[in-house]
């Protein structure tokens, strides 16, 4: 048992020393947003606060209007992550559990589409994969991979959603973010939806549900993990996205998070504690739910995936 | 009869529940698709109504222009970059991570945070730490006795790119890190175990049990994070602005400064392009030997 624990030894250090690194800017902006812009200027980054000044905070909400950011962000996650995941539920139904001609080529040409900057998507996708272990949904995972990037469509969308009078609206956002995110929670669902016994069907439509029915009740309910682990993913990935906002939207009234803390930092550049408190108040949602969910998020998933 | 008609129903079903997915698809991904690539045909500003066409002109030009290639030189440093280090910390990590060490779900958990987080906190967390006269960094090294070491780092043409790299270091370490831990969850534990009772070392059962049993896992880790740099475009826009001058600019800022602010939207349209071809020219290889197995 000693000789175990000393094993660990030279580990624990290495992790620690790390670990500082990996914590170390968070350090700086909780310490830089407790303070006064007198008192870092003249105490320098590393002292403690004089005081623990927490007028940052509500004055950094105030100036920047992280209030209307805020109202902006939770609806377009709030109708954007379930509208999205419940249209990729519809599609994935019929692409697991029916058979008709041109199934495989549009499950491909739906995959082909998959163009998701955030690497935190394709983390569950991975371990889904390792469950599942299908040739073709590793080939799927590739095609996943290469993605079709944002920019490509930049342009066009713009004149499009100028077009449709969109443009410069949360409604600009709403369906190239539901665009952007299907492809994957098509994968996703599908995978688990091919889990799904026939028979549970087959049951269901001699007991007479119709066809959405048997999907809404039965299908549906049974992939409530996977949804659940949707939301999460789909949650931070649309709180964060940047570009397609930064494109779509001018006025400040629609700016989201992260745009209007971009816009917020370009202004106040130098009030280094103020920008530090709206750091902060930006990135607390998401720390929240990745602090409270992670036991989901992270294990939850590896565990449950992985070992069938 | 009845049993032909019930088929009907169903297939009618499956079209009708694809079909949202499919008209949302179609309207905002491949006709903007197909668009991109007929103005990146043309000489356009983006605004006005005249359209010059030029054919493949544009893409001609991107490959003679030097602020266009330095932008796809500095996209292949980041690529490099982001390949090597976070690929080796993240594997040793999840090595380590992966045994019974005290407080491992903290740990996982710290080194994974920043990887939550939006680029644009990320770029302006760093900044501050970078601000070349308050800055943590250059306070550091003014503490310690080493003034000569200070520098605006992201405004130094010479260390500018490599600041916003270790930025990019910091924030995506935790994605591989989890991708091996995953990975190296499906190797039986009893190949280690036998591995001790024949006397291989820590090291051996290292190099001739992990690292084979985890090649898909690198496969898949490579190509990931191959694809996600020609895609990086937060951190650079929010820390450099592509600056100093145009020495930080990479595909995907170089693009958005191309269409949307110096108003050259075919040629803007030539880069993303670019961006597209290059990203499945580096995936090809991998989904063939994948899809052969």
């Amino acid at each position: 048992m000693s000789v175990r624990k000393y094993r660990y030894w030279k580990e624990t250090v290495f992790l620690i020393i790390l670990a500082f690194f990996f914590l170390f800017p968070f350090g700086i902006v909780v310490l830089t947003s407790f303070r006064t812009q007198q008192d870092v200027v003249s105490g320098g980054v590393f002292a403690l606060p004089n005081s623990l000044r927490w007028d940052n905070f509500p004055e950094a909400w105030r100036i920047g209007k992280f209030r209307v950011y805020y109202r902006n962000s939770l609806l377009v996650t709030l109708i954007k992550v379930p509208t999205g995941i419940f249209v990729a539920a519809l599609a994935a139904y019929p692409l697991a559990k029916y058979r008709f001609r041109i199934r495989d080529s549009l499950f491909a040409f739906f995959l082909l589409g998959l163009g998701i900057p955030i690497n935190i998507v394709l983390l569950p996708l991975t371990i889904l994969l390792y469950r599942f272990r299908i040739r073709d949904s590793l080939f799927a995972f590739f095609l996943l991979g290469l993605g079709i990037p944002i920019n490509i469509v930049l342009l066009p969308l713009t004149i499009l959603l100028k077009r449709i009078g969109l443009l410069n609206t949360l409604g600009a956002l709403f369906f190239p973010y539901i665009v952007f995110g299907l492809p994957f929670q098509i994968l996703v669902l599908r995978g688990f939806f091919r889990g799904i016994p026939d028979e549970l069907i087959d049951a269901a439509r001699i007991d007479g549900c119709a066809e959405f029915q048997t999907f809404w009740r039965i299908i549906l309910p049974l992939a409530t993990p996977a949804v659940l682990a949707l939301f999460i993913i789909d949650f931070l990935a649309t709180w964060n996205e940047l570009l397609m906002a930064l494109i779509f939207i001018h006025s400040d009234e629609w700016k989201t998070v992260p745009l209007g803390l971009m816009y917020f930092q370009g202004q106040f550049a130098s009030s280094y504690p103020i920008i530090n408190a709206g750091v902060l108040i930006a990135i607390l949602p998401v720390l929240g739910v990745y602090i409270l969910l992670q036991r989901y998020f992270v294990s939850g998933i590896t565990a449950g995936a992985l070992k069938e | 009869m009845t049993k032909g008609l019930v088929r009907l129903q169903r297939l009618w079903s499956a079209y009708w529940l694809l079909l949202p997915a499919l008209s949302i698809y179609v309207v905002f991904l491949l006709y903007p698709m197909v668009f991109s690539f007929l103005i990146s045909l043309y000489q356009w500003d983006g605004l006005a109504p005249v359209k010059k066409f030029v054919g493949l002109e544009n893409y001609r030009v991107f490959f003679s222009d030097p602020a266009s290639l330095l932008a796809l030189k500095n996209n292949i440093i980041w690529m490099l970059f982001m390949i090597a280090i976070p690929v080796a910390l993240g594997l040793v990590l999840a090595v380590i991570l992966n045994e019974r060490v005290p407080g491992r779900t903290a740990f996982r958990a710290i080194f994974y945070s920043p990887t939550v987080l939006p680029l644009v906190a990320v770029g302006i967390i760093w900044s501050w730490i970078y601000n070349p006269t308050f800055g943590a960094v250059n306070s550091f090294f003014r503490l310690v006795g080493l003034p000569e070491l200070t520098r605006p780092w992201l405004s130094d043409p010479k260390v500018a790119l490599y600041s916003v790299i270790l930025t990019g270091i910091w924030q995506g370490t935790g994605f591989p890190m989890l991708l091996f831990l995953a990975g190296l969850q499906t190797i039986p534990r009893e190949l280690y175990e036998a591995a001790e009772i024949d006397g291989a070392s820590r090291i051996q059962s290292f190099w001739y049990i992990t690292i084979p049993s985890l090649r898909e896992t690198f496969v898949i880790v490579v190509s990931i994070l191959m694809i996600g740099s020609l895609k990086v475009f937060d951190l650079i826009y929010i820390m450099t602005w592509g600056g100093p001058g145009r020495l930080t600019q990479v595909m995907s800022t170089w693009m958005y400064f191309n269409t949307f602010v110096f108003h050259k939207a075919g040629f803007g349209s030539a880069i993303a392009w670019i961006i597209t071809v290059a990203s499945l020219g580096i995936a090809y290889p991998y989904i063939r030997a994948m899809s052969r197995r």
